[in-house]
């Protein structure tokens, strides 16, 4: 009766053997940590990343990986610097624009072209950036109201009806790039709606970027190859890129062991306890995290008094949120973002004052009552846990006699409240969509969420005078001067408490250079070298 | 949200087999509770006389139970439709970004490119009609059809679901059968132990240690992903990368395929395991002391024979309906493991989908699972026949 049983024991335990066996046959990464070398000495890089990506048809996609994979097949008229986020330079177009900024200029440079050998010319742009227009998608409002023309071979002229200053930086965002206009029409790609090119997009890479498509699956990993016709002044260094679908915990092992080179995804905590081997790029993101409270009686007569939003104001304190929020975070001095043209000093940032708070919040009636504070929480903003931020916010409020419930609800829930300005208290964050300050004028009254937190068009004047500035002054230092402004108003007197910009924290291995942080595409696989 | 809907189907479609099983949610507590014998009346009738009579008795019996799993995908679909629609969130919103949710023409056009402008019973109409034709419709999180994405997925969770649930069977029936055999002394009394915890340790949580300290610690275990990267996948055939590489002869990709393959199976075994050892011992202990058993050692049977004849066959019957409903459970429990281990499957899809309101995902993943349960169920029954010579001559 032993005898049957010893023996299934002893199986187990080959079986065992086997498995841990065949585990140390497998290749363990580089296990030198350097960044790799597949072995015939050609280098690749593997960036760990969490997928948020749908597509890479540049007029389609608009997620983040998206942007980091759109960004390295295709290249923009115009784009930035990796260590300038505030300057527009040339790519593949230089522009002049009239005094106005209401004409926009753009002379193709000579030479450049596609993977396939084909020479860019301006029928390629203008076809790019009227498919962008043209398919209804979810980038399409970054060219809404422009109209984009052909001069001739090498000229394109884009016209808008109001002067529009931030239209260079909306071309140099991914979405903008431009694709072979004769390849991609031959794969069903058009102007309009009828666009069926976005398949063959997300198999082969139309463009002139320094990389092209290997594969693609948008559930694990995305391999990116070598241009070899790329002619830009964007050389990359590796020949092949790898970017993986990892979680977080996982990226951490990985780029600890040298397994990937760069994660992209790790929380300040983490970065925090990352082992000596590995460096780290934090600096703020350019996400800003910020309290609504909405100013729509009919949603709570509290919350829609000055006093009650001069109580918040003054009883958040903001050092004790970075305290959470880890590395590489730093209080949001204004809706606008640090990396961004009027941005606020911190002078000029809210203060924490408890004793005027708690005045304030006497005389909006708030003491003794409970009014809700409503987040999404399915998802962390650059590694940010706002459940655990909305706790701290609960307390910190309390202390000045302002009690909130906490009303958590998964993303694609809390959303619809939000978007119909349903919320007494929100606590959100925006992401810019192009990197220019024009992107937060959207907080102004009666814009798209100053609508969301019951502040509709005339309620301050004087913000409205500077949102309408802001869309339009095209000099740089008066540009400036407005934004600021507009900032030092919105801290008065808007409805928003911007509170922190999350870090944003990109650990790589010592044989990695040129990691910058890109507030639209995040990080620019190109611009990666062998330090 | 996915573990809602996982089971919210698991229990939909294991529900009218519970003659069988008992609930499919409680799988432990249902299975224990319904013994070997029920499920004999219930495959060949009762009345069944003579070989010929009960071979018309089974295909009329597989028959009604393929009818039957018609009608339950059919409700599987009304009830994955209705629940999907009853989460209060517009799925437009959690679809598009925001600006573009601002613009009234993009969410006009992507109401219209999905349906989502048709009123509820007839955007229902629309998917059962689109779905007798086998089209799953196209998920607008992947922009893929539904069915391609599942025919990705599928093979990545089936790869671990499969090496989990052979090793569980081995390794539960092994240590199942020796605390039954040592009832009471200390080796049984250990091994409940351990069954237990491995019932009760968290499938992430092992994910991580495993992963930490085979992987990191000691770099026995090769990283995340289903193979080493700058490896390619082999030529799909059957989407298991092991498999595809031996039938291309890529033996470097099968042994890579294969050691990434180790800790996420382990992991699930554990999963598993710790069931299937507490329920083989119950069920060995039952027969472990019948007369026939007794009767066999008496004459002199070899150790072997009277076990793998007499005990395990006896004892076989509850234990394969618990391989079936663990075989289930498992695919709806690898959505943390696959994601911690950074497995593209199918786990890991349906999360994805739930998260973003992709209707059609939801459902294609909800129908897949079902149709798997249905299929186990189916399979678990017609095996009893082969198992249990009572259950064909119904006796």
């Amino acid at each position: 009766m032993i005898s049957p049983k010893n023996k299934m024991f002893r199986l187990t335990g080959a079986l065992g053997a086997a498995a841990l066996l065949l585990s140390g046959c497998a290749d363990n990464g580089n296990e030198d940590g350097a960044a790799g070398e597949p072995g015939d000495g050609a280098t690749q890089i593997v960036v760990d990343t969490t997928f948020d990506i749908k597509t890479i048809d540049p007029a389609r996609e608009y997620e983040p990986t998206g942007q980091i994979l759109v960004k390295a097949l295709y290249d923009t008229l115009l784009t930035f610097a990796d260590d300038d986020t505030t300057t527009v330079i040339p790519d593949l177009a230089t522009f002049e624009s009239n005094s106005d900024q209401t004409e926009f200029t753009l002379t193709m440079t000579e030479g450049r072209v596609f993977s396939d050998g084909a020479p860019i010319t301006a029928d390629d742009a203008v076809f790019s950036l009227q498919r962008l227009q043209g398919l209804e998608g979810n980038p399409s409002f970054l060219l809404a109201g422009v109209q984009v023309e052909k001069v001739d071979e090498m000229t394109l002229k884009l016209v808008t009806d109001v002067p529009s200053p931030s239209l260079p930086a909306v071309l140099a965002t991914p979405s903008c790039g431009i694709v072979n206009s004769k390849l991609v029409q031959e794969n069903g790609g058009s102007t309009s709606a009828t666009d069926s090119a976005e398949e063959f997009l997300n198999e082969t890479s139309a463009g002139s970027g320094p990389y092209i498509l290997e594969k693609l699956d948008t559930a694990s990993e995305a391999i990116l190859v070598k241009n070899d016709k790329y002619n830009g002044p964007q050389k990359p260094t590796y020949d092949t890129v790898i970017l993986r679908n990892t979680e977080p915990a996982t990226q951490k092992m990985n780029v600890e062991r040298g397994d990937s080179q760069v994660a992209l995804g790790l929380s300040g905590d983490m970065v925090d306890s990352l082992a000596d081997n590995v460096n780290v790029e934090s600096v703020p993101s350019a996400t800003v995290v910020f309290l609504l409270i909405n100013a729509d009686s009919a949603i709570s007569e509290i919350t829609a008094s000055s006093e009650f939003v001069r109580a918040v104001k003054n009883g958040i304190n903001y050092d004790g949120l970075l305290e959470i929020a880890g590395r590489g975070a730093a209080q949001a001095t204004g809706l606008v973002p640090s990396v961004f043209l009027g941005a606020l000093g911190s002078a000029d940032a809210l203060k924490y004052d408890a004793a005027a708070a708690r005045t304030a919040a006497e005389a909006s009636g708030a003491v003794g009552q409970k009014l809700t504070l409503s987040f999404p929480n399915d998802i962390d903003p650059t590694g940010l846990n706002l459940t655990t931020l909305a706790e701290r916010i609960q307390s910190q409020l309390s202390q000045v006699g302002i009690e909130v419930d906490l009303a958590p609800a998964p993303f694609a829930t809390e959303i619809d409240a939000y978007r119909d300005g349903k919320e007494q208290i929100g606590l959100w964050y925006w992401n810019p969509d192009y990197m220019d300050p024009a992107n937060y004028l959207a907080f102004g009254p009666g814009q798209s969420v100053g609508l969301r937190a019951g502040w509709p068009e005339g309620s301050n004047p004087a913000i409205e005078a500077l949102v309408s500035q802001g869309y339009t002054t095209g000099d740089l230092d008066a540009r400036r001067t407005v934004f600021e402004n507009w900032g030092k108003a919105m801290n008065a007197d808007s409805p928003f408490v911007p509170l922190l910009q999350p870090g944003s924290n990109v650990a790589y291995q010592p044989s990695v250079s040129g990691v910058y942080y890109n507030p639209v595409w995040l990080i620019n696989v190109a611009g990666l070298g062998i330090a | 949200m996915s573990h809602m809907d996982d089971a919210a189907t698991a229990s939909f479609a294991a529900g009218p087999v519970t003659d069988l099983a008992g609930s499919g949610g409680q799988v432990a507590d249902a299975a224990e509770a319904s013994s070997a014998a029920r499920p004999v009346s219930d495959v060949a009738g009762s009345s069944g006389r003579g070989t010929r009579r009960s071979h018309g008795q089974l295909w009329r019996y597989i028959g009604k139970r393929l009818l039957i799993a018609v009608g339950l995908l059919f409700g599987m679909t009304l009830v994955t439709f209705s629940l999907t629609n009853l989460v209060p969130g517009d799925p437009v919103a959690a679809a598009l970004g925001q600006r573009a949710a601002d613009n009234p023409e993009t969410v006009a056009r992507f109401r219209a490119e999905y349906g989502l402008d048709k009123s509820l019973p007839a955007q229902y109409a629309a998917y059962v009609s689109r779905l007798v034709r086998l089209d799953l419709g196209v998920s607008w999180q992947t922009h893929h059809p539904v069915s391609e994405d599942l025919a990705k997925a599928v093979p990545a969770t089936m790869e671990i679901a499969f090496g989990a649930i052979i090793c569980a069977v081995i390794l539960g029936i092994i240590l199942g059968a020796w605390s039954a055999y040592r009832r009471g002394r200390i080796t049984d009394q250990v091994l409940r132990l351990v069954s237990l915890v491995g019932i009760s340790l968290p499938t992430f949580w092992t994910a991580i240690v495993c992963f930490y300290a085979f992987y990191y610690r000691l770099g026995w275990a090769p990283g995340s992903g289903r193979l080493t990267p700058g490896v390619m996948a082999p030529p799909k055939v059957t989407g298991m990368y092991t498999i595809d590489a031996l039938l291309a002869g890529e033996w470097r990709t099968f042994v890579d395929a294969s050691a990434h393959l180790v800790l996420p199976t382990l992991v699930l075994t554990l999963y598993t395991v710790g069931l299937l050892t507490r329920f083989s011992r119950t069920s060995i202990l039952e027969v472990l002391d019948q007369d026939y058993v007794r009767a066999a050692k008496a004459k002199g049977l070899p150790g072997r024979t009277v076990f793998l004849r007499y005990i395990l066959r006896g004892a076989a019957v509850p234990i394969l309906t618990m391989v079936g409903l663990a075989f289930g459970s498992l695919l709806s429990g690898t959505v943390l493991v696959e994601s911690i281990f950074g497995w593209p499957g199918l786990g890991s899809y349906a999360y994805q989908a739930a998260s973003k309101l992709d209707l059609l995902a939801v459902m294609g993943v909800g129908l897949f699972v079902g149709l798997v349960y249905l299929c186990i169920n189916l399979l678990v029954d017609l095996a009893y026949g082969v198992i249990d010579p009572r259950v064909r001559i119904g006796q």
